[in-house]
């Protein structure tokens, strides 16, 4: 990655985890250390003092009911909320040590750095190939062959690369939903972010589609630290290796996804994953 | 059992799996009650009967199986609902087993019967009302979702390991005693093997309720009572007497 | 079954009543177009584009005043459209939710409802008084003043029709603000700007009232800015209004040639319009 984040706050080294988190000792080090975190659209609290480690090279699942703060959560990784007035957040967000919730920070740098898919698929107005070029050109001013290089890699770990290759200078609105939404993926890691958040990326698609998108998951995190909502409990549960369990502003329980699955130690977990909702 | 599905004939294929459940128990225990009543008895034709009851819990496990199969290719449980399921299927089989134990025990009594009445024949009824308590806490356990009442099965199982080797010592001294008493020895050993067997079925039972219930195997090392299998008859020994 | 007949019954009156309603305006828009065509054309004639327009009792053509009218309005459109797509842009991406961008949108909706004669006399006493003469110029300006609001609104409803996750998905790969009205949001927009646009020339170019104040008309060929310019609407104003046969049938073809100027930039914003589906 050429863009390195310039901070006010000297960067930490160690990021210690959560008291009593036997995931430190993995060999999948702590990439982002959400420190009670709260949030406020205007003056309702939408979270409440969350802390949770996400662990590089590996898949957190956030699973809820509606409005339990998931997504805004994921909006607050990559200071998304920002774009809209009346809406703040409190407590630290350390990637790698720094604070990117300190406003010191140059925002488009950190966005840089911290990919973001979107439920429905965003394919900008433009052909393919313009859609991975516009994220590499706001940084990096490439030589055409060595840009054409990127985006077809960028594709490739998309897994797309073979059904678009000889239509790069077409419009990206005619792929379908699911091709849409790996065109998104490719644009996100096109510009080499080092944390991917994927908001309910498969909710819009088929159950093929969905598959691939999972199958693409997969794959993807032998080399980022994902975050991934999800209404799907499946879903969650067949691709994550960490689900935190929110409701109503709070984190419930965040543990080892087959140990949620199997047997939470909430109740309250329990009962949203077993479907006994009230 | 915890508040009820959304989907509410979700909560009801989970009834069914329970009361197939119970329902297998109750024939466990009836089966066990009866074979020991034959045994006692040497009621041949209530022998009998036991052996061609078998056939009913057969088709209750295979009832349950279909079940469980069916739930979990259709709900795709997840945590408390899987391992009610999980566990399910694992104390059919079981139960499965101990009524295949209670007709083989059954099975024998008739050929006992043909023989003269030996001493020791009164001690299995002894061990199979203790065999026959085991299964019926363990049962009563699970309709209760009691881990507690199930770990005390489990730890019970062992005063019948120590039964089994007792017998087992009677048994061989019968044996030595008078050659003549070796036919029916060889069948009381084997339905006293049985039934200590129908014990450890308890006890996996035990097992497979206190992991639905806290969610984590047993691990604590159960106590051993079964000595038989150490033991060694010095041939020499039998000679000189 | 009662009740279903009734329903049909009721089904049917409603149906007709539409019809009916839709008829009446119909007949009028075709009765008006019949009549246009059936007096101006003939009153086309090629010299319409070759000659000036005619002192009474000679013969003459429209071209004067076709080009003012396509001058002032080329005017008017380049001052107008960039102020306006400015405007509109401020109010739907910088100005969505704050008190300034409520009080400019209101206004802005006042403007857009205010007779055009208003705009006229508005411009008059601001520019025709102090230059002491009219002017091609003080036309254009009043043409644009008209032309803004309209502008303002289509583009703000045209951004604000953009998906907000294509702004945060652009936002998310880390662009500045500005890149991403620029380059995403104007491209998802682009079409019913432009259409936006069209639909205010064709509603300028008809405009008379604003004109009579400001570029006024003039008999003669000019392509002075500075000075008074001839243009359709005027002319059709004079000449309909005057007791001579000539000028009348020139009046009579400047009109057709307006509602049919009008009609093209219509269809054209139609196509362009629906042109973004045919481009997949």
């Amino acid at each position: 990655m050429s863009v390195s984040l310039a901070s006010t706050t000297p960067p930490r080294s160690d990021t210690p985890a959560q008291p009593g988190e036997s995931a430190t000792v993995t060999p999948f080090p702590v990439k982002v250390q959400i420190r009670n975190v709260g949030f406020h659209y205007g003056k309702f609290e939408a979270l409440k003092s969350v802390s949770l480690p996400l662990h590089d090279r590996r898949v957190t699942a956030f699973i809820g009911p509606s409005g339990c703060g998931k997504s805004t959560l994921l909006r607050i990784l990559n200071r998304i909320y920002e774009l809209y007035p009346n809406q703040t957040a409190t407590g630290e967000v350390l990637v790698d040590g720094q604070n990117i919730l300190s406003p010191g920070l140059d925002l488009n740098l950190v966005r840089a750095k911290i990919g973001m898919v979107f439920q429905k698929p965003t394919p900008f107005p433009m052909s393919i190939h313009d859609n991975i070029a516009f994220g590499i050109r706001l940084y990096e001013r490439l030589p055409k062959s060595e840009l054409d290089d990127r985006i077809e890699s960028a594709l490739r770990r998309a897994a797309l690369w073979d059904e678009v290759k000889g239509k790069l200078r077409q419009s990206g609105l005619g792929l379908s939903g699911g091709q849409q939404q790996r065109l998104c993926i490719a644009r996100a890691i096109a510009v080499q972010p080092e944390v991917l958040l994927l908001d309910e990326p498969a909710s819009a698609l088929d159950p093929i589609s969905t598959q691939r998108i999972e199958e693409l998951i997969a794959e993807l995190k032998s080399d980022y630290c994902i975050a991934i909502v999800t209404h799907n409990m499946q879903q969650a549960a067949r691709s994550s290796d960490y689900t935190a369990f929110m409701y109503l502003g709070e984190l419930i329980e965040f543990d080892e996804t087959e140990r949620i699955f199997t047997h939470p130690r909430e109740k309250r977990t329990e009962d949203y994953i077993t479907g006994r909702f009230g | 059992m915890a508040a009820e599905h959304i989907i509410k004939s979700y909560d009801e294929e989970l009834a069914r799996l329970n009361k197939t459940i119970v329902e297998m128990g109750g024939l466990a225990e009836s089966q066990l009650a009866a074979a020991i009543e034959a045994v006692a008895k040497r009621d041949s034709e209530l022998a009998a009967r036991v052996v061609e009851g078998d056939a009913a819990v057969d088709e209750l496990q295979r009832e349950l199986d279909n079940l469980a199969i069916r739930l979990l290719a259709l709900r795709q449980p997840m945590a408390r609902d899987l391992r009610e399921i999980f566990a399910a299927l694992k104390i059919g089989a079981d139960l499965e087993r101990i009524c295949d134990y209670a007709a083989n025990v059954a099975k024998r009594s008739i050929a006992l019967a043909q023989t003269p009445p030996i001493q020791p024949v009164h001690a299995l009824p002894r061990m199979g009302a203790l065999a026959l308590a085991l299964v019926k806490d363990v049962i009563d356990a699970y309709v209760e979702r009691n881990a507690e009442k199930a770990l005390d099965v489990w730890r019970r199982d062992e005063e019948l390991d120590e039964m089994y080797s007792s017998l087992f010592r009677e048994f061989l001294t019968y044996m030595m005693e008078d050659p003549r008493n070796i036919g029916a020895c060889t069948h009381l050993l084997f339905m006293a093997k049985n039934i200590e067997r129908i014990g450890d079925h308890a006890t996996n039972i035990s097992e497979d309720l206190y992991y639905l219930v806290h969610g984590r195997a047993l691990t604590e090392a159960r106590p051993k009572g079964d000595k038989s299998s150490l033991e060694v008859v010095a041939p020499d020994r039998n000679g000189a007497r | 079954m009662q009740l279903y007949v009734r329903r049909r019954l009721s089904n049917y009156v409603v149906v007709g009543l539409s019809l009916a309603a839709t008829a009446f305006g119909l007949l009028f828009l075709v009765f008006v177009l019949g009549t246009l065509l059936a007096n101006g054309i003939g009153a086309l004639s090629p010299t319409l584009f070759t000659l000036a327009t005619p002192p009474p009792g000679s013969s003459g053509g429209l071209i004067n005043a076709i080009y003012g009218s396509l001058a002032m309005t080329a005017i008017a459109t380049l001052i107008g459209t960039p102020t306006g797509i400015l405007a509109g842009t401020f109010l739907a991406e910088y100005a969505h939710n704050n008190r300034l961008g409520d009080i400019v949108r209101f206004i802005n909706d006042v403007l857009l409802s205010a007779p055009s004669i208003i705009i006229g006399l508005f411009v008059y006493a601001i520019l025709v008084v102090p230059m002491g003469h009219f002017s091609a110029w003080a036309g254009s300006v009043a043409l644009a003043i008209i032309m803004v609001p309209v502008v303002v609104r289509t583009t703000e409803d045209m951004l604000n029709l953009v998906p907000s996750a294509l702004r945060e998905a652009a936002a998310a790969l880390g662009a500045p603000k500005w890149k991403i009205i620029v380059t995403v949001t104007y491209r998802a927009a682009v079409q019913g700007m432009l259409t936006g646009v069209l639909l205010a020339v064709a509603r300028i170019s008809g405009e008379t009232a604003p004109l009579l104040f400001t570029a006024l008309n003039n008999q003669f060929w000019s392509t002075d800015l500075d000075r008074p310019m001839a243009n359709l609407p005027v002319v059709i104003f004079q000449f309909a209004m005057s007791p001579y046969a000539d000028w009348q049938r020139l009046a009579w073809a400047g009109a057709l040639l307006i509602t049919a100027a009008i009609l093209v930039l219509n269809i054209g914003a139609r196509l362009f319009a629906s042109w973004s589906g045919l481009e997949k």
